[in-house]
This record gives C-alpha cells, structure tokens and sequence, in this order.
C-alpha cells in the first residue's frame, strides 16, 4: 500500500448488471453498465474492465487496484450450488446442524417447508472426542476414527469438509488436531474448522457458519483464481480486494480461505460508500436506503460510523427486518452491516387479499419478464407501473435504452387494483406507492427504532435505481426532513467500493464477571490482538501509520445472552472497571430505558483493525467524465402527488443541466435513475454532485 | 358514526402494529436473564386497544395469544376505573385470568392525554414461582396450592412507584430470586417500549381516527376467517385423541372434539371428555380457548391477522369440572400437555373438513425436563428447564418437519454450550431418533433424542412428556409415530421410566428422552420408492423399517429402489391389510 496515485475501477455484481466505476486518481470518474453473465461473473467484469479504460483512454497498467464486490458467495447459497461437504462432528451431535434452533418464521403455516441442511445427514460423521464446558477433556480424541470418517467422506465425493466439536471454542485443540490430520491425510479437500472461522459458544451457530464456509470454499476459491488470472491475462497487474459484508476489503486470497465472510459482499459496500459521502459532505448520520428490482434495504450510518451486527441469517427469498427470527436460513455469525431488507423494488408485484387489504411484493415481476410498461410480456401490476402512472418515470429512460409503455400501466392498475379497490385510477396507483413505502419503512425502522434511535434526526441518502424516486415520499413518512441523493446513484455501489479500507476482525474469549476483570489481564488480551492484527495487516503490505484499531469489550447483565460492545479508549490507562460498567449501563438504558443494577459480565474482546488505503475515493473532487449522451432537452408533464394536491404540472430537467436551486415540484432525469422532488420540497446542488432536498410540511 | 376507512391508512396502521409488537418481542430476547426466556424464547408480546381487545401479537408464543382476553377481562374488571399513568399490573393465577403460576403475566395502561388507549402486554414464563418442585411446573402436584406463589392480579408498579411489598414478597417466595426480578424487569422494559412506539403511533393519526382503525382491523381479521369458513361444508365433525394419563390413575384421559360448520360460524365442544384429574394436567378454559383458536387458525390461512376478530366467529363450550375447564384447586402446571392435545383433537376434526391445511399429530407437545438442586462446596441452587422440540406430522404434500417447534409455541432450543456453561450436566447426545417417524405417503417429522448425565452430587427431576403409550395419530392411512420413552442409564441398567415423573438422581446418572414422530398422512404403500431410499441413505430409517412399513426393498448395494421387490412386497402388505 505505498502509492496514493494511479487509477482504480470498482466493480458490483448485481442480478442484472454487472457495474463498473472507474476513477483516474485525478479526479475524473467513469461509469459503465454491462450486461452479466451469470454463469461465468468473472467474463462481464473483465470485459466491462477492457471497456471502461478503452473509454478512459487508460492502460491495464495505469490500475493500482481493483476493488470488487461479488454475489458468487450469496449466489451460490440461493441456488444451492456450492460444493459437495462433509460435516465432522462430536459422537452425539451430527444432528445439530439439521434441527437448528427448531423456531418457524411465521405461525400458524402448517405448510411450511425447512429449508434442507446444506450437509445431508449422510455427510454428516461423527468422532469419539469430548471436551468439558470447562475447556478439559472428558475423552481424547480418536484419532484413528477421525482418519477413517474423513476417508470415507472423500470416497462419497465430498470436496470440502467441515468440523464441528461441542465446547471447541474453549479448548480449540482437537479441532485443531483435527484439521491438521485431515489436511494431512487429504490433501486437495478445502477443510474448514470451526474455531478458525468462529470461536464463540452456541454450537449451532458455529456449526453453521463453518458449513457455510465449507460449503462456498471452492466455489468462490475458483471464481477470484479465474478472475485474477482473468485480469493478468488482460494486463492488469493490480492487487485485488474484495468486499466483505461488513463493508471492508481484504486481499483476494482472504476471501478465498474465510468466505463466509464475504457473502455479502457488494450489499455493504454501498453503505460504506454513503458513510464515507456523508463525512466529506457534513452528514454525520444518515439512513442509508438502497433500492432496486427487487428489494430494497436499509442501514444506518450514526456519528459517522457505520451500523454493524455480529449474525444474520441467508434466505432463500426475503430477510424480514424482525430480528428475532431464527429459521428458515443459513445462519452465518460474522460480523455485518446490519441490513434490513424487505421484498419491495420497482418491479414487486401489487396485489389484493381476500379480505381486501392491498398487499406489494415479495413476488417480484424481475427483470423478464418486468412490470407492465416494459412491454415485455408482464402482465401484472408493478410499483414501477403504478410510477409510471403517475408521471413519476418518464415515457422513456434516458438514454432512450427502453420504452415504457404507460397505456399498458395504467390498463393492469385499472384492472387488477382500482376496479376491485373501488378507486380511481391515480388513488390506487398512489396506494401501492405508499403500501411499498410503508413496506420499506418497516425496513428502516428495523435498523433505527429497534436500536432505540430515532429516524427523524438522519439524513436519507438514497440510491439504486428506484432509491431516488422513492427517497422523499419514504422520508416524509418517517418524518424525515433531509433528503441526499449521491452522484450516479444507481451505480453507487461499485463506486462505494472505491471508498473502502481493508478491514481484519479478532476476537478473543474473556468469560467473567467484570468485576473479575484485571485491566493488567485485558492488557495483555489487547496487547496479543494487536499483534495477530498487525501481522495479518503486514502481510497485506500495510505500514504501520496506516494501521489503526478499534477494540470493544462485549458486557452484558449476568445470565444474559445478548451483549452490547463498549468501546475501549485508545489510553487503557483510562479504562477502569466502574468507566467500563458506566459506559455499559448508559449504553443499555438509552436503549430499553431501565438498566439493573445487578451484575456485569464480560463475554468477548473484540479487535477491528483497519488498514488505511491511500488514495481512496473522497467524494472531495469527482467529476462524471461522462459526454457520450446527449443533454435531455427540458420540458414539463403532469404529475399526481397525492389527494392533497392531485395532478400538477412538473418541471423535468436532465440532472446534468440542475445547477442552483428550485423548489418542487420537479423531475430530474439521468441514465440511471430518476429523482422526484415534490412539492414545496427545495433541492440544491452540493457541489460535490450530490442534490440535497430539504422537505417541510406535512403533505401526503 | 361510520369513520371512512381509507385502505392505505388501513395497511400503513397494519403494518405499524405489526412492527410494535417485532420491536417488544426482541427487546425482551435481549434482556431477559434465564434461558428459558432467553434461549427458549417462551414467552410473547400482544398490543390491545382500551377495550382489551388484541391488536397485535408477535410471532412468540402462540397459545398465549388466546388466553390474553381472558385476563384482560379481569384486569379490566379489577381495575378498569382505577388505572393511572405508569401502573403495571402483574397476575399468575390460573383462576383469575392466568394459565399456569409460572407465566407471569404484565400489563403496562398506555396513556394519551387522560384516558387509556391501550395496554402492552407481555407474557414470560418464569424459572420457578416456588411451590413443591423446582420449577414450579410438576405434573404430579394435585391442588395448585402445591404449585407455588398465586399472584391475583396486582399492581406492581402505581403511578411509576415500585410496590416494595410485592417485590419482597415475590423475592421471598422463589428459588431465584434473582433470575426471577431480571425476567420481570425485562417484560417491563419490553411494556415500556410498546408504549413508547404505540403513543408514537397515536400522536400521528389521532386517538380517534386509531381506533376507528382497530375496529376495522378486527373486522379485517373477522372478515377473512367468515371467508374460509364459509368454503367449508356445514356439518359436524369430531374426533377424539388421548393423554397417556396423570401420573396417578392409569388412563388414557379423552379429549373429545366435535366442531359443528354452520355457514360462516364454528361451534367447537368438548362434551365427553374426560373429568378434571389428580394431577396437574387440567387446563383452564381461557387456555382450552386459546388451544382452539390455535387449531382453528391453523387451517385458515396465512394473512389471516392475529387479532380479536378471529375469535368473534368461533364459540368454545367445555363443562365446568372437565379436564378442559376444571375447579379449584385442581393442579394445573402441566396444562399445556392439555393444550397440545386440545390443538391435535381440534386439527384432526379439521381433517374433514379441510384435508389441505392440517398434517397428521406432531410430537404431542414438548417434553419438559427439569433438573433442580444445589450445585459446588457452596451449594449455589440451581433449577434447569430444558424444553425438547419436535416434529410435525406429515401433510397433504409433503411430508413432516423434524426439529421444529410444535406448532402452538414458536419456542427456541437451548444450546448445549450454553447449557452445560450454566448446569453442572453434559448433554451426551442431541439427534435426530432413526425410524421414529409415522410411515405414510407423506412420513411424519423424526423425534429427537436428547441425554442428560447429572454431574452434580444430587439434583430433583421432574419430567413430562406424553404419547408414550398412546402415539400421535396419522390421517388418511398414515401409520402412527413411534412412542416416546424415557430411560434411566442407557447403557447401563436400562431402566424404562414412565412418561411423567419426579424423583431424586445421584451424580453420574444419564436420563435419555426419545420422542415421539410425526404421525404419517396418506397411504404409506403409495409413497415414492425412491424417497424411501433416499430416507435409508441419510440413516433416518432403517431398511427394516423401510420394508416393514413402505414395503420398499432396497438392492444390497446402495440406496436404490429394486422395483420388482418392491412392488412384490407392497402387493404382499396390501394383501395383508384384507
């Protein structure tokens, strides 16, 4: 990490397109859809890469770094296409895996399907060994078993194993044992240990991180090796990082040995890019909103720092923002950006129940065949329809790429919502707005409300494709009063991965209470993280002023099960047992409004550490290098905003022509995405590119 | 006066209910202090309007929900005219609006301007409430004064001032005291959020148009459910399961269901079943309710809302001094044993009617294992409830779910770290049970095994479970699950317990559970061959239990079906059935 200048290209995955933002170092930016190529993610990248510089008028050699968010992690835990694994586990538990935490997402559904493990019990072996809760062993392990298991697993075809013992997360030696004789015995096999990957107790939730490591191993180990050689085959000699989910970067080769880690990994970048726009614009806290197609999530930036969680759950299908939840995914506790997405995009499909209340989504029309007014062959009402609708999306996207054909919208609202509803055309229409905005607003409350923060004090920076035309109705309903929409906002992602530093987690077990607690003890704790942090950091060629560290403690009331991280002060010298007990019950009271005084345990010392990349994206100076389309020409068209004001004529400019000031309502265009600002809603330029909307008064 | 009811406001106020009970259901997973709670999660969160008529209910524990109007109703009659800003209510008795002594329940008045708009209610169930046993949740008590404290229902908050008597008394009268204010200062700082996100909710659109919404919102609920009855063909329907029995007379305890379809209205009566018993297996009829309701909403459907309109389109009638609506003081701990199969009789009634929406009998209802003593030189007490889930019977097209929670709960495990870190006892095996399952075309859930060996010197065990001697039923062919049993040293003596028992252990002792399946749906002849080979290779049957009851023979040398074997055996069984 020497060089602060040269040029760098951010690059997401996403369902539909594979996005691409490059920056030159000298403060011109680029920006490039491509089309995916789902089976091969690795072609789209490359080929979008050759194009940009081509249009850059830049060398391979020019790239200092290539930064990327992938869903090959998350993709393949949807299609369940990982590879074949095994399962080792203590004699007694091979199950443990299967029955999970036994709760249903939703109640009174005796039709539900549990999701299938991701290891068959077939795969699943167990060994004789046993260690005590206390961390001593109660029988040794079997080694001479253990080798047999792991023969057997290879000769039913297993490619990656993972091992699982009850209590290894206290005496991690024969996991450890394990996985030494297992890499010995079979080489080739990806093995996964589960205290490499999570030494924390509840042997379900490590169980299943570890097998969802195992389980992506070779997929997304074979997928970075194509690209890397992808990108040296066309000149590009730069280091390659990849995202994490909780919104880092790491070196290709710690996504290839840690991937469960990575599974989200383009999602949290976004977030990281909007925390990052928000310093250098003033905006300390903000609610992220990003939404596409098909769903749309919610994160928080507070102080400027970004919301995180230590687990989340995968589905097949929508994350619902009530948290609580343990079923129907594959758990995975790594630490995250704490998204809350719900099943609401511009394509989600709205609907009447039989009791007539009017539902939108999760059942999206995607992008094939895509809501009505694609004219693409969907039939069903769409939130982009019902924006169509209302004058919200143009007749045709900029760029004049597509056609939206709003006979056909307003046909299959009249017919599948208004008719039955018993409204007019333009109040159904509107309905379904403010269904699929009560929708995402759940998901923004997941993430502010239930922390005990309120919304109302946040700036909405919003962006995805569909964000912006959403972002003031959705603030609006939060009584949120400050609107952001960035630069390219519907590629923001790929350009937040520009933004990112290299982060490293570590962790370390410090059971007691904390009254127990030694700071000299918690010294020496700190003292061994930092060093592990330090070489990992090293090695990714780090130098010592660019490393930083971030430790908490994790305390929670004796006999609780949730901790809350207290930050510790740079000095330790400050760090006493009543400051961290203070720190804990402030911390706890702000949030369920009563704190005991009963007794504080620690569970964990956790260690972030980041290193600094010279030369990340700022926000400071860019500048879209962009003239390949022509200026929109400005005009006007009839737009619905609501009872309250009902049609009104709108001013629509192209984005790139906005300068100053106005106040709406008004419709600016771009390629690639649509802002609406409403009424008595006054928007200015920032200066840095982004419009900044200030919303007073109460309208609908 | 008919308020207009706009239905977008309608979904937006929905929604919002919806995510204020999310939002207490999660609070108190975070601060709740005993893995009951914690780690089970048995307990649930509900908002009700002033009237006491639920609005809301979070996705916890199901069978509370219907025993809420009950103790709202007394609640209401106690103190309806006497209730002030910062009150909190509590109250456990069983024949004063609770279920059994162990749920506590809480009620916090939400105040907006002068008047009560509402209540947030939370139900936990405490580790022990004293009484005979540790945990205070024994089958074998015979009059609830065995049982532990009654709590009538009691303001232990007024006005924002702690009542320091309750609180001493409630301390003086458990095992862990300590354990047991946590749990409550959890539900109350659970109550606190409710209110704090429904005045929200009240200074956005207004006391008045609000609760124009409330009603409409159980007319919503009322609505849908007079819908799906009205598809359901007029008639009577019955159907009678079983309980093994008491722990004292040797049973088995009928619970006869019988639901009568008149057009969009359901009449369910329990006439014919079994008297109020010795042990402490009754159940109230506010919870007899519940377990109907429960039922009952299974078949309906999903968008069906958890609210007070459903109930208004369902009448439930047991006679006083039954099993199902039981005298004081007949013993009520065990009650939700009672409920489990008040929802199995009411489901396989519904069979009938609606053969699409229910499964054949699940596990029968947790087991609850119990360990309470003194632990280490200091004899620190300690009281273990562990609760083991379950599996589903099979479905109209597919089959049963194993390791899920039964239906009328939506509890959660506890981990075997977290538990042997807490508990001087190691779980030797966690599992699925081989060959416990229900054939049918559509097999039930397999059971779970768990084992328990007692590290301390001594320790009380206390344990319930059910459908030893009498299995969980299959529908439409299907065969019966395998029963539960419980066995004291597993590898040692063997010593086959009965289904409900309390006695001393010594260090060193194992108990082993292993519980029942799901029950089978369909023919059992008619499920696919290739299924059951794939059931074989995952060790979840046996080949054994492969022909004997799919009449499918595998080719020796690996999991394939061999087809004319098959079809030569299944003809066989077939034959065998005449």
């Amino acid at each position: 990490m020497e060089t602060g200048v040269g040029a760098r290209i951010g690059v997401d995955i996403g369902g539909t397109f594979t996005d691409l933002v490059l920056s030159d170092g000298l403060g011109r930016t680029w920006f490039h859809k491509h089309a995916s190529t789902p089976a091969q993610p690795e072609r789209a990248v490359l080929t979008g890469i050759v194009d940009i510089l081509q249009r850059a008028d830049l060398r391979p050699d020019d790239l200092v770094e290539v930064l990327h968010g992938t869903t090959v992690g998350s993709n393949t835990l949807l299609q369940q296409n990982g590879a074949r694994t095994g399962l080792i586990t203590t004699k007694g538990f091979r199950d443990v895996l299967e029955i999970g935490r036994v709760r249903t997402p939703d109640m009174f559904d005796l039709q539900w399907n549990k999701p299938a493990p991701l290891v068959p019990r077939r795969l699943r072996r167990e060994v004789t060994e046993r260690i005590a809760a206390d961390g001593s062993v109660v029988t040794p392990l079997d080694e001479d078993e253990l080798c047999a298991v792991g023969a057997d697993l290879m000769a039913a075809g297993v490619e990656s194993i993972a091992i699982c013992f009850i209590n290894s997360f206290r005496n991690p030696d024969h996991e450890r044992r394990a996985d030494a004789l297992l890499r010995q015995r079979l080489p080739g096999l990806a093995i996964t240990a589960s205290v490499n990957v999570l030494a924390e107790m509840r042997e379900y939730e490590r169980t299943s991180t570890a097998v969802v490591n195992a389980y992506v191993l070779p997929i997304l180990q074979s997928y970075l090796q194509r690209l890397s050689d992808g990108l040296l085959a066309i000149g590009v000699h730069a280091p390659l990082l990849v995202g994490d989910s909780n919104g880092g970067l790491a070196a290709a080769r710690t996504a290839q040995e840690k991937p469960v880690f990575f599974i989200s990994s383009g999602r949290s970048a976004g977030v990281v890019g909007a925390a990052r726009l928000g310093r250098v614009a003033g905006e300390e806290d903000i609610v992220v909103f990003d939404m596409g197609g098909t769903t749309a999530s919610a994160s928080l930036v507070q102080g400027g720092e970004i919301s995180r969680a230590n687990e989340y759950e995968f589905r097949a299908g929508i994350s619902t923002p009530a948290r609580f939840i343990k079923a129907g995914g594959y758990m995975m506790r790594v630490p995250t950006v704490d998204v809350a997405e719900v099943g609401s995009g511009g394509g989600s499909i709205a609907w009447i129940d039989d009791g007539g209340l009017l539902h939108v989504g999760p059942v999206s029309a995607g992008a094939d065949p895509g809501p009505a007014c694609y004219g693409l062959g969907g039939e069903r009402a769409t939130v982009s329809d019902a924006n169509v609708v209302l004058g919200y999306l143009p007749g045709d996207l900029a760029g004049g790429g597509l056609h939206l054909d709003i006979d056909k919208a307003r046909m299959v609202i009249e017919r599948d919502l208004a008719r039955p509803m018993n409204l007019s055309l333009e109040a159904a229409a509107f309905g379904v707005r403010e269904v699929a905005n009560a929708n995402m607003a759940r998901a923004i409350r997941a993430v502010s409300v239930e922390r005990g923060i309120d919304p109302r004090d946040f700036t909405l920076a919003a962006f995805g494709g569909s964000g912006p035309v959403h972002a003031c109705d959705l603030a609006r309903s939060l009584d949120i009063t400050r609107v952001m929409l960035p630069m390219m906002p519907g590629v923001f992602t790929a350009l937040g991965m520009l933004t990112g530093d290299v982060e490293r987690h570590f962790l370390t077990a410090m059971p007691g209470p904390l009254n127990d607690l030694n700071t000299a003890a918690l010294e020496v704790a700190v003292t061994a993280l930092r060093g592990q942090a330090e070489a990992a950091l090293r090695e990714e060629n780090f130098t010592t002023e660019q490393m930083s560290y971030a430790f908490s403690l994790e305390l929670r009331f004796e006999g609780q099960d949730s901790e809350l991280p207290i930050l510790l002060p740079d000095a330790l010298d400050q760090v006493s047992l009543s400051w961290l007990r203070q720190q804990f019950l402030a911390t706890y009271e702000a949030i369920y409004q009563y704190a005991a005084d009963d007794a504080v345990e620690v569970v964990n010392l956790r260690l972030l550490a980041r290193g600094a990349r010279p030369g990340k994206l700022d926000f400071r100076d860019v500048s879209i290098a962009d003239t390949d389309t022509p200026l929109r020409v400005a005009g006007g068209r009839k737009v619905y905003f609501g009872r309250g004001h009902g049609w009104l004529q709108t001013a629509v400019l192209d984005r790139r022509a906005f300068s100053g000031a106005a106040v709406g309502p008004m419709i600016l265009e771009s390629a690639d995405s649509t802002v609406v600002v409403p009424p008595e809603g006054r928007v200015r330029g920032d200066g840095l590119g982004n419009l900044l909307i200030e919303l007073t008064g109460e309208t609908e | 006066m008919a308020m207009e009811i706009d239905p977008i406001t309608f979904a937006v106020i929905k929604n919002g209910l919806d995510t204020i009970v999310d939002d207490m259901a999660y609070t108190v997973m975070r601060t709740a202090r005993s893995p009951i709670v914690r780690d089970v999660l048995d307990y649930s969160a509900t908002i009700c309007d002033a009237q006491g008529r639920i609005l809301a209910q979070a996705k916890t524990v199901a069978l509370h929900l219907g025993a809420v109007p009950d103790a709202m109703a007394v609640v209401l009659d106690e103190y309806g005219d006497d209730l002030e800003p910062g009150d909190v209510i509590i109250l456990n008795d069983p024949y004063a609006g609770g279920m059994h002594l162990p749920d506590i329940f809480m009620f916090k008045p939400i105040f907006h301007g002068d008047a009560v708009q509402g209540f947030a209610v939370v139900i936990a169930h405490h580790s022990d409430v004293g009484g005979r046993v540790p945990g205070s949740n024994a089958s074998d008590s015979t009059e609830i004064f065995q049982e532990g404290l009654r709590i009538p229902p009691l303001k232990l908050y007024a006005a924002g001032q702690a009542d320091r008597s309750l609180f001493a008394l409630l301390r003086t009268n458990v095992r862990l005291p300590d354990m047991l204010i946590g749990d409550l200062q959890a539900q109350l700082a659970t109550c606190n959020v409710g209110e704090r996100a429904f005045v929200n909710l009240l200074e956005k659109h207004g006391g008045e148009t609000l609760h124009h919404y409330f009603d409409a919102l159980l007319d919503y609920g009322e609505r849908l459910t007079r819908q799906a009855i009205r598809a359901w063909p007029n008639g009577r329907y019955c159907f009678t399961d079983y309980i093994d029995d008491d722990g004292f007379e040797r049973g088995p305890i009928p619970i006869v269901c019988a639901i009568d379809v008149q057009d969009d209205h359901l009449e369910v009566d329990f006439e014919g079943s079994s008297p109020q018993v010795k042990g402490a297996i009754n159940c109230t009829l506010s919870y007899t309710k519940s377990s109907t309701y429960l039922g009952i909403r299974c078949a309906l459907g999903r968008e069906v809302p958890n609210n007070a309109g459903v109930y208004r389109c369902i009448t439930v009638t047991a006679a006083e001094g039954t099993i199902l609506n039981p005298r004081m003081p007949a013993a009520v701990a065990a009650r939700a044993l009672t409920g489990y199969r008040v929802v199995d009789a009411v489901l396989g009634a519904l069979a009938e009617i609606a053969p699409d929406r229910v499964m054949a009998a699940g596990e029968g209802g947790n087991t609850v294992v119990c360990f309470g003593g003194y632990e280490g030189d200091s004899q620190i007490p300690f009281i273990l409830v562990d609760m083991i889930n379950g599996a589903w019977g099979g479905r109209a097209s597919k089959d049963g779910i194993e390791g899920v929670t039964n239906p009328s709960q939506n509890m959660s495990n506890m981990p075997v770290e977290t538990l042997e870190a807490r508990y001087p006892i190691r779980i030797e095996e966690y599992a699925l049970r081989q060959d416990s399952c229900g054939p049918g075309e559509y097999r039930g859930g397999l059971g779970l095994v768990r084992q328990y060996r007692l590290l301390a010197d001594e320790a009380v065990l206390q344990l319930r479970a059910d459908r030893v001697k009498i299995p969980p039923y299959g529908l439409f062919g299907g065969g019966r699950a395998a029963p539960s049993r419980n066995i004291l040293d597993p590898d040692g003596r063997a010593e086959a317990l009965p289904g409900k028992l309390t006695r001393t252990l010594h260090g060193g002792d194992v108990i082993r559970h292993e519980q029942a399946g799901g029950g089978g749906y369909g023919d059992p002849l008619h499920r696919d061959p290739d299924a059951v080979g794939q059931d074989v290779a995952d060790e979840k049957i046996s080949r054994t239990f492969a022909a004997a009851n799919f009449g499918v023979i595998l080719l020796p040398d690996g999991f394939q079906p061999d087809r004319a074997a098959t079809a030569a055996c299944r003809q066989r069984l077939r034959l065998a059935r005449i």
